[in-house]
């Protein structure tokens, strides 16, 4: 191996370990499985067939832990750097800055994917006992459309972990997740029916923050719609990269210019 | 052959001159000791001979090269003056991934985590987290981590804060090992009696300059006066009402 590969790898462990080790993923997972397990033996209104209501409401929750660990994870990537000053000695090693960014983002982003790959089994497995379809086309898009999501909600993360404390971070990266997860695509039409200051500073938060709504199949997962083409998927995923690039380059630049 | 060099370097912080042209070297197999009172510049100059930042005025060459190139830091050490590392890992997969930044392969993280851990006394605490690590252990863990890649030069800032005498003793022995080896030693203390017992030269900076340099017995002149001595006398101060003269 190769010693970047061996610089990005120590880097990107730190993060796994960082995250499976102070147990607030426990929590996770342990709320996601007290949550999510009656939901599914739960019949609403007494109708046996109903089981969209309980689908969405489990898909909602996957959604929900799914941005708090990535965002969690990422948000707080260089604020414990700093606070604890492992900075200095993380710098002083051969490692160039670009190195340790990337290292930093891959750790985080593989932490927050095995988690929504957990959330995403457990919700294939109880959806399976329940309506008797095992892991449907449909639910693999919606996972690898939520995996997009992730690259870039990290890659927001840690760009704010750059510049916030932590909780600063956090707070503006989940108020920002879900806004645009709600709001994102009536933006325009708020947009024109405000009066002007408003109505730029709307088409501004269009054109500039991250269309999450892209990577939502919620909707299509429950009411089993067919799935979509996977040129769409493609296009998507292609908008995630872009994305999370622009958001890295950016930290690059700022990381660069960082004293310490 | 001269390690650091540092010269006419000019480091500011908005109006504060951190480092006031500061010209400086540092010759291969000598401890040298760097001294000063709070806020003179050690550790603003520390950071220089990193590559963290560059100075605005000056030059600073280490081995030969510029500190802002990885390749340059492969063959320095540095330890912290206080750092509370990462509390979920262990001093064996802390060595672990301070060897893969070094880009180490595993085999020989752990020959040297072997080697290491024994000699800066953490063999008993191996398997422990971190976070149970008192102020002391953690400065042990601090000073492995300097040496795990065998670097020539080794920058300890202010090591011997929070040490008890055993661990004192032992990172001295360390210290003067190394310059048996033929390796550098650059280390900024408040501890002038330890500086005292092992540099060869020791620099005394004030207010971000260069006010005294030599081995002890040279700046004692014929006085034979001890290090806080000459340290007081060089810095302007009274010994008795620790007031400036």
């Amino acid at each position: 191996m190769k010693p970047l590969a061996r610089q990005i790898l120590a880097l990107s462990r730190l993060a796994v370990l960082d995250l499976y080790r102070r147990k607030d993923i426990v929590v996770v997972f342990v709320l996601g499985g007290v949550i999510l397990t009656p939901l599914f033996f739960f019949t609403p209104f007494g109708m046996s067939g109903a089981s969209r209501y309980t689908n969405e409401l489990a898909l909602l929750l996957v959604w929900l832990f799914s941005a708090v660990i990535g965002l969690g994870v990422s948000a707080r990537l260089f604020p414990t750097e700093f606070e604890s000053r492992t900075i200095y000695p993380l710098l002083s090693k051969p490692v160039s800055r670009g190195t340790v960014l990337a290292g930093k983002y891959l750790g985080a982003l593989a932490a927050a994917l095995s988690a929504l790959a957990v959330f995403y089994a457990a919700y294939g497995v109880l959806a399976g006992v329940r309506q008797g379809v095992w892991f449907p086309l449909i639910l693999w898009q919606a996972f690898i459309l939520h995996t997009a999501f992730m690259i870039v909600v990290t890659a927001l993360g840690l760009l704010g972990s750059l510049a916030l404390t932590a909780s600063a971070n956090l707070t503006l990266c989940g108020l920002l997740t879900v806004g645009m997860l709600v709001f994102g695509q009536r933006l325009p039409s708020l947009a024109a029916a405000q009066p002007v200051p408003g109505k730029w500073v709307l088409y501004a938060l269009h054109w500039i923050a991250p269309h999450l709504e892209f990577f939502d199949l919620r909707q299509r997962l429950v009411h089993e719609w067919p799935p979509v083409g996977w040129g769409v998927c493609g296009a998507v995923w292609l908008y995630a990269l872009c994305y999370a690039a622009a958001c890295l380059a950016l930290a690059a630049l700022i990381f660069r210019r960082k004293k310490f | 052959m001269e390690i650091v060099k540092l010269e006419g370097v000019v480091k500011t912080f908005g109006p504060v001159r951190a480092v006031d042209g500061l010209s400086l070297a540092v010759r291969q197999g000598e401890i040298m000791g760097f001294l000063g009172a709070n806020g003179a510049g050690k550790t603003t100059t520390i950071k220089m001979l990193l590559g963290f930042f560059r100075p605005e005025q000056g030059r600073v060459e280490v081995l030969g090269g510029d500190p802002c190139e990885p390749a340059t830091r492969s063959k320095i050490g540095f330890m912290p003056e206080t750092a509370y590392y990462y509390p979920y890992l262990n001093v064996r997969e802390l060595l672990a991934f301070y060897g893969g930044l070094c880009g180490m392969d595993k085999g020989a993280v752990e020959r040297r985590s072997e080697a290491l851990i024994p000699r800066v006394g953490l063999s008993a605490a191996g398997k422990r987290p971190l976070r149970t690590y008192s102020k002391g252990m953690l400065q042990r863990a601090g000073i492995a981590q300097a040496l795990l890649h065998d670097p020539d030069l080794l920058i300890l800032d202010e090591p011997f804060t929070g040490l008890d005498p055993l661990a004192r003793i032992q990172l001295r022995d360390i210290i003067i090992d190394l310059r048996r080896q033929g390796k550098t030693v650059f280390f900024s203390s408040h501890e002038l009696s330890e500086a005292e017992l092992i540099c060869d030269r020791v620099a005394i900076l004030k207010q971000g300059g260069l006010v005294s340099c030599g081995s002890v017995r040279e700046l004692a002149g014929d006085g034979g006066q001890n290090l806080e001595r000459i340290f007081l006398k060089v810095l302007g101060v009274d010994a008795q009402g620790g007031g400036q003269a």
